[in-house]
């Protein structure tokens, strides 16, 4: 199991939410390809101290990720317009602008998966919903109706079993052919949102039972407050986005300062 | 009580419950279908366009089950905020996409006062969440700078997908779940159900 005594998973989960989601702001109008380089590089690091992830799944995920967030791009560098030809071969015509402006799109895509990551592996479900209700004021119905679904998962997929099970017992998986493949697809589908659905009433129901959210004034078991992570959190991505911008400033990689001229 | 409930438009629990738990569904199927949409990826001809339309889906499939206002929205965005929980790729992009295309499937049926829920308004509601995406991909993918052909076919395999996995494939998903009988219980009362008590 992942160690959850590391900094990133004592921060404040709203604080960690909406400056985690609002980087996604500050990067969509980046048009400088030095930025982006810098960026996904210390963002690479700052993910390398604080992923929740062990270090063997890490490296196959940043691997993997990269060479997705590039291909992603491939439209871009193989299709785009652009004036300073590199390779032209009857549909494909790679020009220096666009193949500037593919690999700025995959460092982003890059970028915001590693955002996204770190995000993930450092947060509980229960702890970032409960400090969803209490800092960001989140109606309480529907952040319990995320921890009760939550909740339901395993079940989900003891109930996926169940039915693999019960087809098998009937020789259904012997069976070939395109009707079949879509009747064991709807059988799948409809059995088990059928039985989502019925579960998540019976849930709702319960928990009216008990007077839930019926009342203005409530509890919670799990106090979230603030404290000094919090600070050290703020400092952590600050120094990553601006050490971004100030080595793209002073230690320009490439000619693209702007992928949108040219 | 609940009988007073089931006639307002009003969002219950069992409707909130039952809308995250559908979106939690989809959130996890997305999770899941993000590694084939990648590798469909690098040939630069927007195959993955045509699979972009799954991620419509949750939108049109709980307004067309429960058919109150604000089930839509509340369903795409719920499903990009567990995609985004379950590591999905992309990870905070999910979020903003899903939002604002649960926002304009809700528009299409607020147009239609929340009641007609055809196979048409299901559709029209896909096709509005692509219109919120490709507004998105515009400044986040650059769109107007690819070659004419290019972002046609791009277009092109959008709307099919779009179309087919968030207009048709949930209509079809939703009338397999009426003939289970779970739907009863949860839309409002209509004017056809008081006619069948005369």
């Amino acid at each position: 199991m992942t160690n959850t005594n590391t900094l990133f998973f004592k921060i404040n989960p709203s604080l960690k939410f909406i400056l985690i989601s609002s980087l996604f702001l500050v990067y969509l109008f980046v048009q400088n390809l030095n930025t982006m380089i810098w960026a996904s590089m210390f963002f690479l690091i700052l993910y390398y101290f604080v992923s929740g992830l062990s270090g063997k799944w890490s490296f196959w995920f940043v691997l993997i990720t990269l060479i997705v967030s590039i291909f992603s791009a491939s439209a871009m560098i193989l299709f785009g317009k652009g004036s300073h030809i590199i390779y032209h071969q009857s549909l494909i015509l790679i020009t220096q602008e666009s193949l500037a402006r593919g690999i700025l799109l995959g460092l982003r895509t890059f970028t915001f998966s590693l955002i996204g990551m770190i995000f993930a592996t450092t947060t509980l479900p229960v702890p970032f919903f409960y400090s969803l209700m209490q800092q960001l004021r989140v109606p309480v119905r529907y952040a319990y109706g995320c921890l009760a679904a939550f909740r339901m998962i395993p079940i989900m997929a003891e109930e996926f079993m169940h039915i693999c099970q019960a087809m098998r017992v009937r020789g259904m998986t012997r069976q070939k052919g395109i009707r079949v493949f879509w009747e064991r697809m709807t059988r799948y589908t409809i059995t088990m949102l059928a039985q989502s659905i019925r579960r998540a009433q019976r849930t709702a129901i319960a928990m009216e039972a008990k007077r839930f959210s019926m009342t203005e004034k409530r509890t919670y078991f799990y106090e979230i407050g603030w404290s000094r992570n919090d600070i050290f959190f703020v400092v952590i991505l600050l120094l990553t986005v601006t050490s971004g911008f100030l080595f793209s400033a002073y230690f320009p990689l490439t000619p693209f300062t702007n992928v949108l001229d040219h | 009580m609940s009988k007073e409930k089931n006639t307002s438009l009003k969002l219950n629990l069992s409707d909130i419950l039952v809308t995250i738990v559908i979106a939690l569904v989809f959130g996890l199927v997305f999770r899941l279908l993000g590694p084939v949409y990648d590798l469909v990826k690098p040939f630069g001809l927007h195959l993955d366009a045509l699979l972009y339309g799954i991620w419509f889906i949750a939108a049109p499939f709980a307004a067309l089950l429960i058919r109150k206002p604000g089930v839509a929205f509340l369903a795409e965005t719920a499903a990009a905020l567990a995609e985004m929980l379950f590591a999905g790729s992309g990870g905070v992009i999910n979020l903003y996409y899903g939002l604002l295309q649960g926002a304009f499937s809700e528009a299409v049926f607020a147009a239609w006062r929340y009641k007609k829920f055809s196979i048409g308004v299901a559709s029209l509601s896909a096709f509005a969440a692509l219109i919120a995406s490709i507004i998105l991909d515009a400044g986040y993918a650059y769109l107007p700078l690819l070659a004419g052909w290019n972002l046609v076919l791009y277009l092109v395999f959008r709307v099919i997908g779009s179309v087919l996995f968030s207009g048709l494939f949930p209509y079809v998903l939703v009338k397999g779940l009426e003939k289970t009988g779970v739907t009863q219980s949860l839309r409002p009362v209509t004017k056809e159900d008081y006619d069948v008590l005369k």
